[in-house]
């Protein structure tokens, strides 16, 4: 019996969900904000998702509404990321203070969760940049704690001191030879610090810090639909299983790229 | 030891403070301009300021607002005027109610996924982490549509007025305290899991089961010991993730307490009401986790095998 390795497969549905997600407004088959039927209809062949509350499509609306609010996670995700590797070779590299200091922060923002960092920035900032500077704040130092642990154990290793010994630019040390012994962790990392950013978009955008009504949008759908789940529940069901597919996928990407590097976490 | 942890605490409260005050009041729109908006003259705003101490530099007013805060005052709400030390206490009971009933649900669902995933040796962990992963609100939408849209058991949403007691209608805690304990549940189990496992693999462990004793016995006496440091922080840092989550239930199910509360003075830019609404979750994780490690050391000084492994706390669910 052949068994199926999700695991393995989940990257590359991963990127087909994505992909679908951000381009789907060209796909959309009506105005996802006029509507074109009666309210709370059900599944029909014209309407193959039926229609919500002001008898807009609902695939159309799915189809549009997945793009901000995936753009909003990626960005927020890859700026933690990039910031957390950035702080976490510094203090990897450079050990004792930077590394204590690094650490220190760490357990600060440990402290104050995500979401409430999010909702008080939320105050000054839209939604979307609130969710962005909570996902760089909460999640980079966690970033920078791990890659700095990896780090000290491949600082002593014999392949960095030779390059040390060559002469090679520090820069280019930690580039070339600290940063793919990295590879999988820095993998690993990139999809802990996606779940967070959809999570606090997703949750944000329900609470309207996000997209305003009548844009089409996933999380802003699963609040707009609920009223109706017992009339039309594919208007609630359609956003929901793309958001929660998103977040399986990163999960198992998560999962497949610790699995490699097995013993870290 | 224990000084030395209470200084830690201590020091990490006074930086998140900091964190709170200064994502509040440094950035711009101050809360002149709020309460005033649209229906005053610069002069009047100027007035108002000044009246708010907002004249003042960032640091001063920091110092002043936070010893307002160790007396208790956390100023007044610029909605409603009233002190929001009343309006935290006023909603206090009824979150301080749903995260315990949350709390108790996790417990009781983490350890029965534990049991379950290690009856099956392990498989089922990928179905944690997935649903660990799946935003809040999905799961809100699901329950919400199957135990009160559909099958009509629970209310959809509570109609109590603030500082209403939950416990007199017990079926307005249970879409909130669900919603709030499925997601944690399951991320307190993946994390609890691979301390189980690498339990599992200690020698005396593998001893244990070779020399053939009940199965129960092993798990009781030989494991326990070690799961129970990592279990206490765990618990902590659920019970701050779960008084932050509020602020996503308390909205969806309009249930009158300090995450709806926190939203609402969002939303309008109240924020003497943000600041302190936003204190409390902070608080709650600290607190939590100086008891879990004055737990630690109680077990280490008893002499007790305590592995303080910490666990990784990477993600939270919001």
């Amino acid at each position: 019996m052949t068994r199926i390795r999700w695991s393995a497969v989940a990257p590359g549905v991963a990127l087909a969900v994505f992909t679908l997600a951000l381009l789907g407004r060209y796909l959309a088959p009506n105005d996802p904000e006029q509507p074109v039927a009666v309210p709370w209809s059900v599944p029909s062949t014209q309407l193959p998702f039926g229609a919500d509350a002001l008898g807009r499509d609902v695939l159309s609306r799915v189809l549009a509404g997945g793009a901000n609010l995936l753009g909003v996670a990626l960005t927020a995700a890859a700026a933690a990321l990039l910031i957390g590797v950035a702080l976490g070779l510094v203090a990897g590299w450079w050990p004792r203070w930077a590394g204590h200091a690094v650490r220190w922060f760490g357990d600060l923002l440990l402290a104050v969760p995500a979401l409430v960092l999010a909702l008080v920035l939320a105050v000054a900032l839209p939604g979307a940049a609130a969710v962005v500077v909570a996902a760089v704040l909460s999640g980079a130092p966690l970033t920078a704690r791990v890659v700095a642990a990896q780090c000290a154990t491949v600082r002593d290793s014999g392949y960095l001191h030779a390059a040390v010994e060559r002469g090679e630019h520090g820069a280019v040390v930690l580039v070339r030879e600290l940063l793919p012994a990295l590879r999988g962790l820095v993998a690993a990392d990139a999809g802990l610090r996606l779940i967070t950013a959809l999570q606090l978009a997703t949750t944000l955008a329900v609470l309207g810090f996000g997209p305003q009504p009548p844009d089409p949008d996933w999380a802003l759908m699963l609040s707009e639909n609920l009223p109706g789940a017992a009339l039309n529940p594919t208007a609630l069901l359609a956003p929901a299983v793309p958001l929660a597919l998103c977040a399986l996928l990163c999960a198992a990407t998560a999962r497949t790229a610790t699995r490699e590097r097995e013993g870290v976490w | 030891m224990i000084a030395r942890r209470l200084t830690r605490t201590a020091l990490l409260v006074l930086a998140a403070t900091v964190v709170v005050f200064a994502a509040t009041e440094a950035l711009p729109g101050d809360a002149a301009s709020v309460r005033e908006a649209g229906r005053a003259s610069p002069e009047q705003v100027a007035q108002a300021r000044e009246q708010l101490g907002l004249d003042q530099p960032v640091v001063v007013r920091y110092l002043r607002w936070l010893s307002g805060l160790l007396q208790g005052d956390l100023g007044s709400s610029l909605s409603s005027g009233r002190p929001v030390s009343d309006l935290l206490g006023q909603r206090l009971p009824a979150t301080a109610s749903l995260v315990a009933v949350a709390l108790g649900t996790t417990v009781l669902l983490t350890v029965a996924g534990l049991i379950v995933t290690q009856l099956r040796r392990g498989r089922g962990g990928m179905l944690a982490a997935g649903l660990a992963a799946v935003p809040q609100a999905v799961y809100a939408a699901a329950l919400g549509a199957l135990l009160s849209a559909t099958l009509g058991w629970l209310p959809a949403v509570s109609l109590l007025p603030p500082g209403g007691n939950p416990w007199q209608d017990p079926r307005t805690l249970v879409l909130p305290a669900l919603t709030l304990a499925l997601p944690s549940a399951a991320y307190a189990s993946t994390l609890l899991r691979g301390v189980l496992t690498d339990t599992l693999r200690r020698p005396h462990v593998v001893d244990a089961y070779r020399r053939g004793l009940p199965p129960m016995l092993v798990l009781l006496r030989h494991v326990r010991p070690f799961l129970v440091v990592p279990a206490l922080q765990v618990l902590a840092l659920t019970a701050g993730w779960l008084a932050a989550g509020t602020a996503l239930v308390e909205t969806v199910y309009g249930f009158p307490g300090l995450g709806g509360l926190l939203v609402s003075a969002v939303a309008v830019r109240d924020i003497p009401v943000v600041q302190g609404a936003a204190l409390v979750p902070v608080a709650t994780v600290l607190l939590g986790m100086l008891l879990a490690d004055l737990a630690a050391a109680a077990v280490h000084r008893n002499g007790r095998p305590a592995v303080v492994r910490p666990v990784r706390t990477a993600e939270s669910t919001p």
